[in-house]
């Protein structure tokens, strides 16, 4: 009896917990002002966090995208986010 | 007859013309072909340089120097000794290190970063990530785990303000498992998380820790984790908290139970006022081995201590970016950094370092770095476990190149 309450508390704090994590998830939206933002404030923004900013002329668009990748992995980028600077970068 | 002649004239110029107008054809024809041709050569070019779902790169860094250094260790009740060196880098400050990248479509990165540092030829990360949803990143295989800031964001020569690395921010290192990252909008705000499950530490019979490596020492499996909060809506301030749980002990050893936790957190700001661009980041570390008893290696005694550890850095860097000549290139930095180990153990110490930095960008990526170095430490070790008592002052005067290619 005791092993099955054990096991049912488990199972409610799993769900408990996949319930919190969907709840964070889905109310993570971006307002309008973010929206908004171009791929050459975001990478003036983001990129700075860490290192300079990187000139736009130093790589290739196929490049850009490959480090775009790199750089979301480190950085902890929205995929909006990195689509953005990468347009910017590739121009 | 003049007749005649007229109509002869006529004729004749009449041939003249067809003559010509062929000739004129003859010629355009040529052109043409030739034209044809160009246009195939251009678009053969056109065809190879036409990217593909997969795309293959070289990045990396390198960074190299001069280190020269006067060490003064004053054992207890006796005078100062001194010690000089100097070398054209060492291992510490010497790297070179190719990454490779290959992405397949949209969604594969493989990444593979092999380094060379003067002595050893080593992996600093050899991983795949799959870009499985908006906000999620997996990734499997030998990469850094997440905790704080230092080791996965700032470590690198042409990132770091200042020539050497903070003491204590080895561990958690790099390991090998799997993880899971992304970043989400909060409304004007941002956050992120970086969580991993990997192989985990190992408990040395000194109280040491190291990375167990590519075969585990134990059945146990570390979790470690950072998130992040980015407050302000143009993300000049990120705070970041750490957390990780390892088993530690080897199998079947008297440290089967050790456990290791630890906590950390961070802090990254950088804003322009202009016309400086201010640079202030920070992070602290936190290390706990559950209590275990240590065999001495110098008369096999039993002993024990409190196996606690902390580290902690504080940097600021200020660039004049606004200037208008070349003082813009210009950076100063200072950082101080603690590293406290345990007291009683074989490696205890207190230890401080001021770094203060003059740096010069030669572009965005490729910096030369001025660093003076002032450190003290004072140990705090145990005779009876092995360690040395005594106080060492170093001073350290590094000149290093370091560029991102």
């Amino acid at each position: 009896m005791k092993k099955i309450k054990t096991r049912t508390r488990g199972w409610i704090m799993i769900i408990g917990v996949i319930a919190v994590l969907a709840l964070i998830f889905t109310s993570c939206a971006e307002n309008e002002k973010i929206a908004a933002k171009s791929g050459a404030q975001l990478w003036a923004e983001n990129c700075q966090r860490c290192h300079n900013t990187p000139s736009p002329s130093a790589f290739s668009h196929e490049q850009w995208k490959t480090i775009g990748m790199h750089m979301q992995t480190r950085a902890q980028l929205t995929d909006k986010e990195r689509q953005k600077i990468v347009d910017f970068l590739s121009q | 007859m003049k007749r005649i002649n007229k109509i002869g004239y006529c004729l004749g110029a009449m041939m003249l013309i067809l003559l010509s107008f062929n000739t004129a054809k003859a010629q355009q024809s040529s052109a043409d072909s030739a034209l044809l041709g160009r246009i195939a050569i251009l678009e053969q070019q056109v065809a190879d340089q036409k990217p593909g779902e997969s795309h293959f790169m070289v990045a990396g860094l390198t960074t190299f120097g001069y280190v020269s250094s006067k060490t003064t260790f004053t054992a207890p009740g006796a005078m100062g000794q001194i010690t000089r060196a100097n070398s054209l880098g060492d291992a510490d400050h010497y790297e070179l290190s190719p990454m490779f990248l290959f992405r397949h479509g949209d969604n594969l990165l493989v990444e593979f970063e092999p380094s060379f540092d003067g002595s050893n030829l080593g992996v600093n990360w050899a991983n795949i990530s799959y870009f499985a949803a908006p906000g999620l990143v997996v990734h499997a295989g030998y990469f850094v785990v997440p905790f704080g800031i230092y080791s996965k964001k700032l470590a690198a020569g042409w990132i770091d303000k200042l020539a050497g690395d903070p003491a204590g921010f080895d561990l958690p290192g790099t390991d090998f498992g799997i993880g899971f990252s992304g970043g989400f909008p909060l409304g004007d705000m941002k956050w992120g998380y970086d969580v991993s499950l990997t192989n985990g530490l190992q408990l040395l019979p000194d109280g040491e820790l190291q990375n167990a490596g590519i075969v585990d020492n134990n059945k146990g499996k570390m979790l470690s984790g950072r998130v992040s909060l980015l407050p302000f809506s143009n993300s000049s301030l990120e705070i970041g908290v750490s957390a990780l749980h390892s088993n530690a002990g080897d199998a079947g050893s008297t440290f089967t139970s050790a456990n290791v936790t630890m906590y950390g957190a961070d802090i990254n700001f950088v804003k322009t006022f202009s016309p400086f661009l201010v640079n202030i980041k920070g992070q602290y570390n936190k290390i706990n081995v559950t209590p275990q008893t240590y065999t001495s290696p110098v008369d096999s005694s039993l002993f024990s201590y409190n196996n606690v550890t902390s580290s902690a850095f504080a940097q600021i860097s200020v660039r004049p970016v606004g200037a208008d000549n070349f003082l813009k290139n210009f950076e100063v930095a200072y950082r101080y950094s603690n590293y406290t180990t345990p007291a009683g153990s074989a490696w205890g110490q207190n230890f401080h370092e001021n770094d203060f930095g003059l740096d010069y960008w030669l572009s965005w990526r490729t910096v030369l770095k001025f660093t003076y170095a002032q450190s003290r430490s004072l140990s705090t070790s145990s005779v009876t476990a092995g360690g040395t008592p005594g106080l060492t002052n170093i001073n350290s005067l590094y000149l290093q190149f370091s560029v991102e290619f």
